[in-house]
């Protein structure tokens, strides 16, 4: 089967291709579009099933690419690949299937783009040499740009110029150390790669991850470009492409910075949770549904970083889990927000509200977005965050109770969220606009797998769990048992 | 069948109402749906009743029963599976959530009648019973945590289920925050307890309390109990359950009377190994249960809204039971949590009635003389107030003057403390209640209460389905106290002792005198408010005239809300705001422009080189051979 990790990005290249060359009619290039991606999905599907959790990476495939370089073309799926590469399959035609909705222009363009989009990430998920990955890391950018400066907002150059000039200057720092340890070690295969001491070479390469992820204070792109692009790219850009930002944490950063990673552990775990409690703080005040999903979504990810770094086994299930639970809820966050512009055509608090009133299907559908986003207790979310608070506790009580405290902030954040949205009287309620009908296809799909995981969270962590637990910074006190 | 199938179909029945309700809910007529929603807990109940018997068909010692579904979750070292633990004290719980839990949604249906969105309103409360069970049944802490955040979600659901008002919506939220408060103190005290176990199994981690540092068993207990009072609406975690009436009337009855807001007493009492391990909490949570019961009577004397006087009078009397479990007397709590949940349902179901009379006042200067309109409701609730303030043979006095004897056989000051303000609370109790009873049923109608009640006169007290309800747990309230007969039997103490083990025992004597004087000021209590609400006089005008600072503090409800507002609220939001202003926009966006303002800088610094003028080329060209030759010169020498 080591067909398939090849076989998972290069479908949707092909078809990225087929689409954007094609001179088809409209609407059987939109069903093409979607056949590919579902086709995509159903490959996953196949990974997920023929995965055997007992044992690490699997349909492995590696050539020579360019010797003389060290280059090598080395693909593979372990737990942690397979849930991302997933998450991605699954979320990308959800995506679509909102932009065929909402009426989007330039089909073909923005199909092709979205299909090459997916092929990018899938690529750099499954990628096991630093080039590989690299290429998929910065070939996402492309699609990303024109998908936002062209389909976004009105302020939408703005915000893909910060995005871009700000995520660019990650990646050189993260191609200097990508080249300079290639060199020194002769090949960019991740299996020959040696563990490296050099806390600058570290802190070059986690620069471009702490930008993608984000971590706090680098922050400062996200706000305005999960305003600005379309919705379905804003919950693909906070959904799934944020998740490349801890990808590489896991995989590359902190495995083969084992030394400084653990020595400058301090620096992030500070910064995790300063990014934690800060933005649920800002995501309390925003004034519109954008706005508290991007802070939160930044909270999230803080949360996810914090586990990273605090070094237990439980944390690092916790953090890989909350990654696929962030990734499906903020997808369903902004198609939900964009389900509301589009319908209703505001976005202000100040102009929406008292949505539910006969709108039964969008108020249970809010309601239990919202009550899974807070991580009431059962849900995914929640078993997630369990996890990774347990480890932050374990590392030092005092982080894993600061830390804690997000909790009732989450709370008050989308409470305020909810209500915003169904409950409050505004000045000019929104009587026009009908309840949420076939806007179900790509609303209850994502819902119905958070479901899931929130009866069985096990059907995840079981897969992630005795992975890449070499990726882990070395426990502070007390000694993680390694999985086999 | 055995005790564990029966115990999961007890939790399924209410989760398939809801499902039921939710998938077919649109498509089937209001009767079917609502009828739907109460079978599903009747079967829990028949189901809960079956628990009881295959549990009373074991040997005493051989009555804990655990049944794994499937593992939930794991991650490293953490390996938690989905399970349940039946003993007496779950199958207890279980008896109590699903009897009352039935005879609500029995009620709900004539309640609700001609509510715009009805599923709704049973679909929540099918996930409310659902919750319920899940945290009595739990047999892990992880599990039970689930259930715990559940009920708070019901909770915020079913407070909030009128949306329409912002009051409504606004008390829901503040009942799930303060919620989430409590959730993290159980979260910390289960990674405490996982840390030093590595189980969040209920009974395996019980086995190794005795093993923990005193010092991690205390704090294990203290956090448990900031759960704990977070749910039960104890000082300081309070001030959420008045504002929660304004869900609906059988909403405060089952959640905010009966069940939800009784889990705190319950979680101590099934934490009693780590409690009792940990003296110093166990003493701290009977004296916030002395506060409670204290303040909370004090301040359902001013209170005007007939569901508030009720509200008072539960955390009043959550007060009771936590200090019950906090000296060690745990059935005398569980026994009390009983005979409660019967009476104090039964209170607030006659108050609905009358607020369904009275097209929806809650006011009770605006009501008089009820009891010439409403004679049977009258009668009902004679019998739950005469239950409340603990007059025999009501179920009240039985329960209550155990946790009293209990503070008696304690015999140190925390004893004394729970005796001594229990009986203070005994006559403040009577007083409250009976001030409600008379001024709502008695004396002369108001024009108010006679324009609605002669309206609503045709069709007589109300629907059978709330009328019969009712009457069921006036039933309750007359009979379960019997269950412990001073002298006679001690069904309840028997039942629960191998699980759940009382650290006293009162003696017979001490029960005589408890009752004695636990009775007399009740009575006196009843006389009181006979004296000052039952006759036509001016008294109360004068005893509020001399009272009036008093009063007026008591109706600010002691300035909690106003404290809290100014302490978290308003410096969060000034936080927030002061922060969005000073640090996100020009420190985080500011430093990105700077990162493009610099490419920028430098591309024009670097543009500059390119002027296309060649004599520059050639001069840094020179300039630049110079320089290296300067330096080869420089290594030769």
């Amino acid at each position: 089967m080591s067909w398939l990790s090849t076989a998972l990005w290069v479908l949707p290249a092909a078809a990225a291709v087929l689409v954007g060359l094609a001179p088809a009619k409209l609407w059987g290039r939109s069903a093409f579009a979607i056949a590919a991606m579902l086709a995509n999905l159903v490959l996953a599907l196949i990974a997920i099933g023929q995965f055997d959790s007992s044992k690490g990476l699997q349909f492995a495939e590696s050539r020579h690419w360019v010797s003389d370089l060290g280059l090598t073309y080395h693909v593979g799926i372990d737990g942690l690949s397979l849930v991302m590469v997933a998450l991605t399959a699954f979320c990308v035609p959800l995506a679509t299937a909102f932009g065929l909705w909402a009426k989007r222009e330039n089909l073909r363009g923005y199909l092709a783009l979205m299909l090459a989009l997916e092929a990018a990430v899938v690529l750099l998920f499954v990628a096991r040499d630093l080039i590989v990955f690299y290429v998929g890391f910065e070939a996402m950018l492309v699609p990303l740009i024109f998908l936002i400066g062209g389909w976004g907002g009105t302020r939408r150059v703005r915000a893909t110029i910060r995005f871009v000039v700000y995520t660019l200057v990650g990646s050189l720092l993260l191609l200097i150390s990508v080249i300079t340890l290639g060199l020194s070690n002769g090949t960019f295969d991740l299996d020959g790669i040696s563990a490296n001491t050099s806390p600058w070479l570290f802190l070059a390469m986690i620069a471009a991850f702490a930008i993608k992820s984000p971590l706090f204070p680098f922050h400062g792109w996200v706000p305005e470009a999960y305003r600005e692009a379309p919705p379905e790219v804003a919950g693909l850009l906070s959904g799934v492409i944020s998740k490349a930002g801890t990808y590489g944490m896991i995989r590359f950063a902190l495995p083969i910075f084992q030394e400084p990673s653990s020595d400058w552990r301090w620096l992030f775990v500070t910064l995790a949770l300063a990014g934690l409690l800060w933005c649920s703080l800002m995501a309390f005040r925003q004034p519109d549904s954008r706005g508290v999903i991007a802070y939160s979504s930044i909270a999230q990810m803080s949360l996810i970083t914090l586990g990273l770094f605090v070094g237990s086994g439980e944390a690092y299930t916790g953090s890989v889990f909350q990654m696929v639970n962030h990734g499906l809820l903020s997808m369903l966050l902004f198609l939900l927000a964009g389900f509301v512009e589009v319908r209703f055509g505001e976005t202000a608090f100040a102009r929406i509200g008292s949505l539910a009133r006969g709108r039964a299907a969008l108020a249970t559908i809010v309601m239990a977005t919202g009550m899974a986003a807070l991580a009431v207790p059962g849900s995914s979310l929640f078993a997630s965050e369990f996890l990774v608070l347990l480890g932050a506790f374990r590392y030092w009580w005092l982080v894993g109770a600061i830390a804690s405290l997000a909790i009732v902030l989450a709370a008050m954040y989308m409470l305020r969220w909810i209500s915003a949205v169904l409950h409050d009287r505004t000045a000019t309620p929104v009587r026009e606009g009908k309840d949420v009908r076939w806007e179900a296809l790509y609303l209850v799909p994502l819902l119905a797998v958070v479901g899931f995981l929130s009866v069985d969270p096990h059907a995840v962590t079981a897969r992630v769990d005795c992975d890449s637990h070499a990726g882990l910074v070395a426990p502070a006190s007390t000694g993680s048992e390694i999985c086999r | 069948m055995s005790a564990t199938t029966l115990a999961w179909i007890v939790l399924a029945a209410p989760m398939a109402g809801l499902f039921y309700n939710l998938i077919v809910g649109s498509s089937v007529s209001r009767k079917h749906a609502t009828w739907a929603a109460c079978a599903s807990v009747l079967v829990s109940f028949a189901a809960a009743v079956g628990v009881l018997i295959a549990l009373l068909q074991r040997s005493p010692d051989d009555r804990q029963l655990v049944s794994t579904g499937w593992t939930w979750l794991s991650g490293g070292q953490l390996h938690e599976g989905f399970s349940i633990l039946v003993d007496p004290l779950s199958a207890v719980m279980l008896l109590v959530v699903s009897g009352v839990g039935f005879l609500i949604h029995a009620y709900s249906v004539g309640y609700m009648h001609g509510d715009r969105e009805e599923k709704r309103f049973f679909a929540y409360l099918n996930l409310f019973v659902f919750s319920m069970l899940l945290l009595v049944l739990a047999g892990n802490f992880l599990i039970l945590l689930i259930g715990w955040g559940l009920v708070g979600l019901s909770s915020y659901l079913l407070i909030g289920y009128w949306w329409e008002r912002p009051a409504a919506v606004q008390a829901a939220k503040k009942a799930f925050v303060m919620n989430a408060i409590g959730d993290v103190g159980i979260a910390l005290a289960l990674f405490l307890l996982w840390g030093h176990t590595h189980s969040l199994d209920v009974l395996g981690t019980f086995s190794a309390v005795d093993s923990l540092p005193g010092s991690t068993t205390t704090w294990i207990a203290g956090l448990l109990l900031v759960g704990a009072i977070a749910k039960s609406a104890q000082l300081p975690l309070h001030t959420w359950l008045p504002d929660a009436m304004e869900g609906p009337t059988p909403v405060s009855a089952l959640i905010h009377a009966a069940t939800m807001v009784t889990a705190g007493v319950y979680l101590v009492a099934r934490c009693w190994p780590i409690f009792r391990a940990a003296p110093e909490v166990s003493d701290l949570t009977a004296l916030i249960g002395v506060a409670t019961l204290t303040m909370a009577g004090l301040i359902a004397l001013v209170q005007t809204d007939i569901k508030r006087v009720i509200a008072y009078s539960t955390m009043s009397q959550i007060g009771y039971m936590f200090c019950a479990v906090g000296i060690g007397a745990t059935s005398a709590g569980m026994f009390h949590l009983v005979t409660h949940a019967f009476f104090k349902a039964l209170l607030f179901l006659g108050a609905g009635v009358v607020i369904h009379a009275l097209a929806d006042e809650q006011d009770i200067r605006k009501m008089g003389g009820l009891g010439r309109y409403l004679p049977y409701t009258r009668t009902l609730m004679w019998i739950g107030a005469l239950a409340l303030a603990g007059v025999p043979p009501f179920a009240g006095f039985f329960s209550k003057d155990q946790i009293l004897a209990a503070g008696l056989a304690r015999a140190d000051w925390v004893g004394y403390l729970v005796f001594g303000f229990g009986l203070a609370g005994a006559f403040v109790t009577a007083l409250y209640t009976f001030r409600m009873i008379f001024i709502v049923f008695h004396g002369e109608p108001t024009s108010f209460a006679r324009t609605h009640a002669e309206k609503h006169a045709g069709h007589g007290e109300g629907p059978f389905s709330m009328i019969w309800t009712i009457s069921v747990l006036a039933l309750g309230a007359v009979t379960i106290g019997f269950l412990e007969l001073p002298g006679v039997s001690h069904a309840m103490r028997t039942f629960l002792e191998p699980v759940a083990p009382n650290a006293l025992e009162a003696s017979t004597s001490q029960e005589t005198l408890a009752s004695l004087l636990a009775v007399s000021l009740g009575v006196i209590g009843i006389g009181a408010a006979w004296l000052l609400y039952g006759r036509r006089s001016d008294a109360p005008r004068k005893v509020a005239e001399q009272t009036a600072p008093l009063e007026s503090v008591l109706q600010r409800k002691l300035g909690f809300d106003e404290l809290y507002d100014w302490a978290f609220h308003r410096p969060a939001v000034a936080l927030a705001r002061g922060g969005a202003r000073a640090w996100e926009g020009p420190v985080v966006t500011g430093s990105m422009d700077l990162v493009g303002a610099t490419g920028g800088w430098l591309s024009r610094v670097l543009g500059a080189g390119q002027s296309g003028l060649v004599r520059v080329y050639a001069l840094v060209l020179a300039l630049g051979l110079a320089a290296l030759a300067a330096w080869f010169m420089a290594g030769a020498s």
